[in-house]
Formats: C-alpha cells, sequence, structure tokens
C-alpha cells in the first residue's frame, strides 16, 4: 500500500499525519518536542508507523514543516507551516461548507491566514516576535495559577463574576499581574477567564489584519480550550469551526500535499 | 554573513569578485579605504553629493548595517528606536569606526526622520563636527523649494570653510561628470535585471550599491562596468542566475545595509529572486541622474537642489504618492511576482505608509508582505517561514492561474 505522512515540527510539538492513496486520514501523534526534536520526531513517526503495522517503505513521501523543517533531512520535501495549515483546513473545512479564515494558536506565535474558494493562501499575518496571546501564554497563566493546563476551560464556564481584565500583553508582566490579582484574592475563575479574553482580543485584532470572512476555522493546540473558544467566538461575532484534531491540522495539510506531489508525478 | 552571501550560491558573477573582496577587506578585517582628500559623512541621500566632490572631498554614506553597532547604539537612543540610526550611531562613538574611512572632517545631517534629527546632537556631543542641512517636511510647494536651494546654499558656504576651497563652474562640472557616470553604470545594471529568467542576483546588487557608500568612485564605477560586461554576456549565453519560476520580487520600504541583508538573503535562500528594489541604500541613491544644463554657478547649485528634492520617494515628505506611482512603475515594468516592504522596527514613517502602499499595489493587481524586523538575529526562523509562505502562496497562485 502506498501512505503519504506529514510531519509538523513545532516548538513544543512534534505532530505526525498519515494518509493512504485516497487522502483520508489514517491516524496520527502528537508528542513534545523536547531538546532533541530531531530524534523525538523520527521517533514519532516511528511509532505511528508501527501502531498501524506499516513499513518506512510504505510511505512514498514525506513533508516536513514547522520550525523544524529543514532539519529534517530524511524528509522528501519542506513546506512553510502556513500553506500547510491552509491546505490541511480546506480539506478539513470541506465538511463544514468550506472555510476562508483560519487563526491558528501555536505553541510560540499565533497567524491568521486568508483562503481562497481554492485553498490558496490570499493573505496571511503573524504575531511580531512576542509570546503574548499565544500557547505559551497559557502555559505561564496554568502554572502560576497552579491548575492543569486541561482544566482551564472548566475554569473558564464556573466563574460567578465577570472576566477580570488582563491589560499586559507581555508574558512576563502578565505573569506578575495574574500574581497580583490572586494576591487581591480575586477567584481564578475570573481571572482565567480574563486571560481567554485578553488572548482573544489580540488574536482578532491579529485577524482583522488579513480580513475575516466566514467561516473561520480555529486551530493548534489551545483550540482544545473551550474556554478561549468561546471567548474567541464572543470576540468576533461568529461561530468558529474547530476540528476534531485542532493540534494535527497543520501536518495532515503537509500529508495531503505530500499524496498530491507524488501522485501528480512530481515525487 | 559575507560567507552567507558568496558561500551559499553557485554561479556568483566573476565580476563580483572585486567587491565580495572589498567588503572582506574592509569589514570583516577593518583595512582602510583607501581614498584622497577630506572626508565627509552623509547621513542620508539628501545630502548633494556632487557638491563634495566638487570641493575636493568625498563623501561617505554613515547610515550602517551592523548589529554590533546597533546594540552599542543603544545606549544613546531610546530602546524602541530605528536599528539603522542606532548602528550608525554605535558605529560613530566606537574607536574603531568600520568602515575606516579616516578622519571625518564633517558630517552633514539632512533633517529627515525624527530620529536623525535628533541623531544630531549625538554625534556633535562625541566631537564630530555636524551640519544639520534643513529639509522641508514637504516637497511639492514653491516654498519648500526655495527653503531647499537656500539650505543647499549655505551647505556649499560651509563646504568652502571646512575644505577652504572655492566651488568653481570646472570643479561641479567635473564632480557631476563623475557621478553621472556611476549613474549610468548602475542604471546599466538595473535594467540588465528586467531580462527574465534573471542575470544576477539581488544580493549581488545590494552588495553593489552599498559599496557605494564608502568606495572610491571611479573604482567602484569600473567594477560595476565590468560587471555589465559579465551580464551582456550571460545574456547573450542565456544563463539564468534563478529558476525560471522563481518569484520575481520587488524589495522596498527601510533599506537594507551590509551586514544587515537577511531579508533579501532569506527570500534569495527561499528560492526567490530580489529583482529591483525602491530603497534609499540602493535604487533611490542612484536612479536619478542629475543632469544640468545652466551657465552660471550659483544657478547649478539649485538646479542641483531641484534635482535632490523634487524625484525623491522617502517616507518622510508630508505627501508621498510620487513613491506609490514609482512602486507601481517597477513592479509593471520589472514584471514582478510580488513585493516585500521592509519595515525597521521603530521606523514610523515607513510602517505609516505600509497601508497606503499595500492598497495601491493590491488594487493593481500585485500582493505585498509587510514584514516588521530589526538588526537581530532572532527573528531569522520567523521571518524564513513569512518568506517561504509568501513565496509559496505566489506560485500555487500562478500554478492555478496557467
Ligand atoms: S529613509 Fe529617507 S531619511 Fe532615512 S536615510 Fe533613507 S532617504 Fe534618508
Ligand atoms: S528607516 Fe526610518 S527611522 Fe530609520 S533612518 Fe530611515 S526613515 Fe529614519
Amino acid at each position: 500500500m502506498n501512505y503519504f505522512a506529514g510531519l509538523d515540527i513545532g516548538s513544543t510539538a512534534i505532530k505526525v499525519a498519515l494518509v493512504n492513496q485516497e487522502g483520508d486520514l489514517i491516524g496520527m501523534r502528537v508528542t513534545d518536542s523536547g531538546s532533541l526534536f530531531h530524534k523525538n520526531a523520527k521517533e514519532a513517526l516511528r511509532v505511528l508507523l508501527e501502531q498501524h503495522g506499516i513499513a518506512r517503505e510504505e510511505v512514498r513521501y514525506l513533508i516536513a514543516t514547522g520550525y523544524g523543517r529543514k532539519l529534517f533531512k530524511e524528509a522528501d520535501d519542506s513546506i512553510s507551516e502556513i500553506t500547510a495549515n491552509a491546505i490541511g483546513a480546506h480539506e478539513v473545512g470541506r465538511a463544514f461548507g468550506g472555510v476562508r479564515t483560519i487563526i491558528n494558536i501555536g505553541g510560540q506565535d499565533s497567524k491568521a491566514i486568508q483562503i481562497d474558494a481554492t485553498g490558496s493562501v490570499s493573505n496571511f499575518a503573524m504575531n511580531d516576535k512576542c509570546a503574548a496571546g499565544t500557547g505559551r501564554f497559557l502555559d505561564v497563566a496554568a502554572r502560576n495559577l497552579n491548575i492543569d493546563l486541561e482544566e482551564l476551560g472548566d475554569y473558564h464556564f464556573n466563574g460567578k463574576g465577570v472576566p477580570l481584565t488582563i491589560n499586559s500583553t507581555c508574558t512576563v508582566f502578565a505573569e506578575s499581574e495574574i500574581i497580583g490579582l490572586l494576591a487581591n484574592s480575586h477567584g481564578k475563575e475570573e481571572i482565567v477567564a480574563g486571560i481567554h479574553y485578553s488572548i482573544a482580543k489580540r488574536t482578532v485584532r491579529l485577524a482583522k489584519r488579513v480580513g475575516i470572512e466566514d467561516r473561520v476555522y480555529f486551530d493548534g493546540g489551545p483550540a482544545l480550550n473551550k474556554g478561549l473558544v468561546a471567548a474567541l467566538q464572543d470576540e468576533l461575532q461568529r461561530e468558529l469551526v474547530v476540528p476534531e484534531h485542532p493540534q494535527t491540522t497543520t501536518a495532515f495539510g503537509a500529508a495531503i500535499l505530500a499524496r498530491n506531489e507524488f501522485l501528480s508525478g512530481n515525487g | 554573513m559575507l560567507d552567507r552571501i558568496v558561500d551559499d550560491f553557485d554561479d556568483n558573477p566573476a565580476a563580483m569578485t572585486y567587491f565580495y573582496d572589498l567588503f572582506r577587506r574592509i569589514y570583516c578585517q577593518g583595512e582602510p579605504v583607501e581614498r584622497k582628500g577630506m572626508q565627509v559623512g552623509t547621513t542620508c541621500i539628501h545630502a548633494p553629493e556632487e557638491l563634495i566632490y566638487a570641493f575636493g572631498a568625498n563623501p561617505v554614506r554613515l547610515c550602517n548595517g551592523s548589529y554590533h553597532y546597533d546594540q552599542i547604539g543603544a545606549d544613546f537612543m531610546p530602546a524602541k528606536s530605528c536599528s539603522l540610526v542606532k548602528a550608525t550611531l554605535g558605529m560613530l562613538s566606537s574607536e574603531n569606526v568600520i568602515p575606516k574611512v579616516g578622519k571625518l572632517d564633517l558630517i552633514v545631517n539632512p533633517t529627515t526622520c525624527d530620529q536623525k534629527k535628533k541623531a544630531s546632537a549625538m554625534m556633535s556631543a562625541m566631537g564630530y563636527a555636524v551640519y544639520n542641512l534643513e529639509l522641508p517636511p514637504a516637497k511639492e510647494s514653491e516654498a519648500a523649494r526655495v527653503y531647499w536651494q537656500r539650505s543647499v546654499r549655505e551647505f556649499t558656504n560651509q563646504l568652502r570653510i571646512v575644505t577652504g576651497k572655492k566651488l568653481t563652474k570646472k570643479n561641479l562640472m567635473a564632480a557631476m561628470a563623475k557621478t553621472s557616470r556611476a549613474q549610468v553604470a548602475f542604471r546599466t545594471l538595473h535594467n540588465f535585471r528586467r531580462v527574465a529568467p534573471s542575470l544576477i542576483l539581488g544580493k549581488d546588487a545590494f552588495l553593489v550599491t552599498n559599496a557605494y557608500f564608502f568606495d572610491d568612485i571611479e573604482r567602484w564605477t569600473a567594477s560595476v562596468e565590468a560587471l555589465n560586461i559579465e551580464l551582456a554576456q550571460r545574456e547573450k549565453d542565456g544563463f539564468c542566475a534563478a529558476q525560471k519560476k522563481a518569484p520575481r520580487i520587488l524589495f522596498t520600504g527601510s533599506p537594507p545595509i551590509f551586514p544587515n541583508l537577511k531579508l533579501p538573503l532569506v527570500i534569495e535562500e527561499a528560492g526567490g529572486v530580489v529583482v529591483v528594489d525602491e530603497t534609499c541604500s540602493a535604487n533611490r541613491m542612484l536612479y536619478d541622474m542629475t543632469s544640468v544644463d545652466e551657465w552660471l554657478v550659483n544657478d547649478m547649485v539649485d538646479s542641483l537642489a531641484d534635482k535632490y528634492l523634487k524625484p525623491c520617494t522617502c517616507p518622510i515628505f508630508t505627501n508621498n504618492d510620487d513613491r506609490i506611482r514609482r512602486l507601481l512603475d517597477l513592479a509593471k515594468s520589472f514584471a514582478v511576482d510580488g513585493i516585500v516592504y521592509q519595515t525597521f522596527a521603530g521606523c514610523q514613517v515607513y510602517e505609516m505608509e505600509q497601508r497606503s502602499v499595500a492598497d495601491a499595489l493590491n488594487k493593481a493587481g500585485f500582493c505585498m508582505l509587510a514584514v516588521e524586523t530589526d538588526y537581530s538575529p532572532d527573528d531569522m526562523g520567523q521571518l524564513t517561514t513569512r518568506i517561504e509562505a509568501f513565496l509559496e502562496s505566489i506560485k500555487s497562485r500562478k500554478r492555478k492561474a496557467a
């Protein structure tokens, strides 16, 4: 059998997706990048193939994406995560009637991408150089509040008061602001909601730079956080399309591209 | 940086060796630049260099591109200021000024953007003789023209005092002949870049114009002419310096200055090719020829002044529709596929013009990527991702259109 793989080597997580000849998703895997991300990426691919009883030779074409894409020399080709994300979201989005705007929040950056009806990128924007409003921001906040990352969503909805305002956009300053709010005995729930709204506001500003068109697709690890999804929908005043596996859209896009390249004879 | 510019690419033109060696000697090994006569530093293209040459002195453009000096310069300027200005101050403040042009007898500082205006006092405090060449904030009105002509006349006077020489028609004519020969060589190079597939990469073209900042003008011109002969041969042989489908890019915004050629390099490492630019470290500096046909030396100075004001497309001017017109013209006549707009973090004027430029280009069917960056190497990863995505989107659009 022929299989095609997309490997998304991000700053915090490695994502692998595997598709078959028809372009159907066969399997995927998400692991931490760690410091030896090259080794971890290879390992992630190996484990995924083993789980599905697929031999490495059956993977006919592999495309790497994400920050570590250039360093993964075993790949047949590499592509920027923006293009890969667009391809993935376009494919997944079909089931929802098509998407035109993608909001991606990653470990250390956030992006907004606008795609046309064919799935080509027509415009995009990224946050400049700073971890504000990214997954990293949520990590730091969760750590300061002493709660698990996965619990953030629950806290968001359990608040009794209004969400607090977090003014600092910088992760480092926000950290001390959160500590200050805690010291003033504000509820964790209200703080969490405040953090979500602060990220949502920044993200919407970014998305406005590329232009927001229906439907809006939201992916990346933080899209698993229901509280953040709700805050973002509020700020956007629109429904979001959140895929079942928000972390692997980009890897899936790379796998789809790998398949297309191979079948069109470019491989 | 130089190694990346030279060794990471195959097929560099042989005539580029002069420029690679020049930068290696001057920047990497800190050798002095050989030039006779007095040295007059300039901080912007608005200082008329013909006048400086006419007084037997050499202009040297002080705008600096080094991250090392940028960090030193951070002691003088607020943290959020433009890298270019910080690096220039950092260079001037250090004992080891590179490029080593020798003692600066004068620095001409055209009063352009706020940061350059304010840098003036800091340069004076370092012990330099600084002359503020007053530039009007607008360029269309008759009042601005008269104001600027008077500034340039006063500058001429200042040069007379500093050099102890007189301005004569003969000297000025000779100076203009020198610069116009350089401009002709530049234009020829510029026109070779229209050819598709490209004969020369943008990183080399930037290096050539960068050398103009400090090199002996006659040596520089001769080296560019040699390069042009080689490019003519390349054209005849059907040589390609870039792939046929490589996206052709117009580069505009804050000026790339060696060693900060990171953005043009990222573009070309990702498979694009910078075929033309609209920046004051290259095209804007050398494009406009100063042909003056007055008889009296004072009238010559006035009409020289005009040539420096009217065609300039710098964003510091109140109205700058000329820049948009020029960009559209370049984008069309060089058949570009996209525009990359660089803004140095802290540069307000370029950032503010970004939107209107993007709107105008989009309306004409061109796509533009705006990038904010500075001299630090931290954002290389992010820049690469953005540039690659931009080039990929150009390619996929072209594929679909075909
Ligand atoms: S950007 Fe404008 S003011 Fe600044 S150096 Fe260039 S021409 Fe001069
Ligand atoms: S890039 Fe902007 S801030 Fe920097 S010198 Fe030029 S005009 Fe001034």
